[in-house]
C-alpha cells in the first residue's frame, strides 16, 4: 500500500490530510505502508508529532512502516528531529539548535516529558525568553501533557515534537495523544452528545469540565488559552472530526471529512512576548482559601 | 488551636516535579488524614519547581469536597510558594470551590452550548 504524502503545514489542511491518512489505514493489517514523500517540499517539523502518531499505530496493527522518496531539504528537517531515526535513517546532529525532537512518552512518563521539555527550552539554541514567560511556557506543556494522560486514556501514548522558527519569534510544540479525543470524552462521561468541533469548543470555555468525581478539573485548557491570548500565539487543536483554532485571542471551528483517531494540540508560542504573567497586586499564602 | 504539622510535597511525591494528579493524589491523602484527625497542616512547597492545575486539583481542590471552607481556611496554609505558583493555586481553589458548590452549573452548560449551535 503507498500513501502519497502532500506538504504538510500547521493548519487546517495539514490536519485534514492527516485525517484522511488515518481513515486509510485505519483497517489495514498485515501489509507494507509506504508512505510516499516524493511530492513533498515542506513538512512543518512540529507536525512529525501526529504524523509520528498515525504511523505508530499502523505499525502497531502488524504493519512495516517505509518512508520512501524524501526529499534532500524535507529529510534534513526530518532527520535533525529524530524523527527518521525510527525508520532506519541516522539523526542527524541539530547544529542550529533550533529543535525539539520528535519522542513517544507513555501517560505515565510525565517525569521524563518534564525533563525532556527543559533540556530543549533551556539554555539551547532556543531565544533567550524573560523568565515569566518560560515558566508560562513549561507549565502550558505540562498541563497539555497532564491533560493528554488524564482524559485520553490512551494505551498507545502521546506523542511530541518542537520547532523554532527564529526569524519569526515563534516556537511551536505539539503533543498528540491517540486516546478517545474530545468528543467522546464528553459524551462517555457527561452523556452531552456534541459534534467534534463542538466538543473542542465546549471543552475551552471556562467552567466546563468532563469530570464528574472527586476531583475537580477543567482548568488547564483555559488557562492556555488565557495565556496565549495575551502572549499573541496560536493554538490549534484537532480531535476526532473538530478543529479548533485560537488566534489572536479569535476562535475558529471547523469540521473535518473524517476523524482523526485521538487528539493534537499545536501551540504556537510569540518568543519575542515581554509581558509579564504576575498580578498587580500580590497573593499572600492566607489568602488562598 | 490544633496542633499543627508541617508536611513537604517534594518529600511525599519524592519529586519537585508536581504535575500530575496522581502525585497530587498522594498530597491529598496526607493532609485529609491530618485534618480528619484534628491537626492543622503547613504545606510546604519548597523545591518544587514545576506544578500544573492538575497537580493541585488532585492535592487540594478535591479538599473542598470533604471539607468546609472554613475548616480549609483554619486547618490549612501553604509555604514555599513562588507568587506565579500562588496564583495557580488560588484559580484552583476558586474552580474547586465553584465545582462542588454547585454541580448543577455544570450540567447546565450541555443546554447551552446545544442551543447556541441551534441558533
Amino acid at each position: 500500500m503507498v500513501i502519497a504524502l502532500r506538504d504538510l503545514h500547521s493548519d487546517y489542511a495539514g490536519f485534514e490530510q492527516l485525517a484522511t491518512i488515518a481513515n486509510a489505514l485505519e483497517t489495514v493489517v498485515f501489509e507494507t505502508i509506504t508512505i510516499d514523500l516524493s511530492g513533498v517540499q515542506w513538512i512543518d517539523a512540529n507536525m512529525c508529532s501526529p504524523l509520528g502518531a498515525l504511523l505508530w499505530r499502523a505499525g502497531r496493527n502488524l504493519n512495516a512502516i517505509a518512508l520512501a522518496n524524501v526529499p534532500g531539504p524535507v529529510e534534513t528537517i526530518l532527520a535533525r528531529n529524530g524523527f527518521l531515526a525510527n525508520y532506519g535513517a541516522a539523526h542527524l546532529p541539530d547544529n542550529y539548535e533550533t529543535t525539539i525532537p520528535y519522542r513517544r512518552f507513555e501517560p505515565r512518563d510525565y517525569r521524563d516529558f518534564c525533563t525532556y521539555v527543559r533540556s530543549y527550552l533551556v539554555g539551547k539554541g532556543l531565544p533567550v525568553m524573560t523568565s515569566a514567560l518560560l515558566s508560562k511556557l513549561q507549565e502550558s506543556v505540562f498541563e497539555i501533557f497532564g491533560n493528554a494522560a488524564t482524559h485520553a486514556e490512551t494505551l498507545l501514548g502521546i506523542y511530541s515534537c518542537g520547532q523554532f522558527y527564529r526569524s519569526k519569534h515563534r516556537l511551536r510544540f505539539t503533543l498528540t495523544d491517540l486516546g478517545i479525543g474530545f468528543r467522546r470524552n464528553i459524551e462517555s462521561r457527561l452523556g452531552l452528545v456534541l459534534s467534534g468541533e463542538q466538543a473542542i469548543d465546549w471543552a475551552m470555555n471556562l467552567g466546563n469540565t468532563s469530570r464528574v468525581g472527586p476531583v475537580p478539573g477543567g482548568l488547564g485548557l483555559k488557562l492556555l488559552r488565557e495565556f496565549i491570548t495575551k502572549n499573541g500565539g496560536r493554538l490549534q487543536i484537532a480531535s476526532d472530526t473538530g478543529y479548533w483554532e485560537l488566534t489572536e485571542g479569535r476562535s475558529e471551528r471547523s469540521q473535518f471529512p473524517c476523524a482523526f483517531p485521538g487528539s493534537v494540540v499545536n501551540i504556537e508560542f510569540n518568543t519575542a512576548d515581554t509581558s509579564s504573567y504576575y498580578l498587580s497586586t500580590e497573593i499572600r499564602p492566607e489568602d488562598i482559601f | 488551636m490544633p496542633e499543627q504539622l508541617e508536611m513537604r510535597v517534594f518529600e511525599m511525591t519524592g519529586t519537585g516535579v508536581c504535575v500530575a494528579s496522581d502525585d497530587g493524589q498522594v498530597v491529598y491523602e496526607q493532609i485529609a488524614a491530618a485534618l480528619r484527625a484534628g491537626h492543622a497542616v503547613l504545606l510546604s512547597f519548597a523545591n518544587v519547581d514545576a506544578l500544573t492545575s492538575a497537580f493541585l486539583n488532585a492535592a487540594i481542590g478535591q479538599l473542598y469536597g470533604e471539607f468546609g471552607e472554613d475548616e480549609i481556611r483554619e486547618g490549612l496554609l501553604v509555604s514555599d510558594m513562588a507568587q506565579q505558583d500562588l496564583v495557580l493555586l488560588k484559580r484552583v481553589v476558586e474552580t474547586a470551590k465553584a465545582y462542588f458548590k454547585d454541580h448543577d452549573r455544570f450540567v447546565a452548560a450541555r443546554a447551552e452550548v446545544l442551543e447556541e449551535d441551534h441558533e
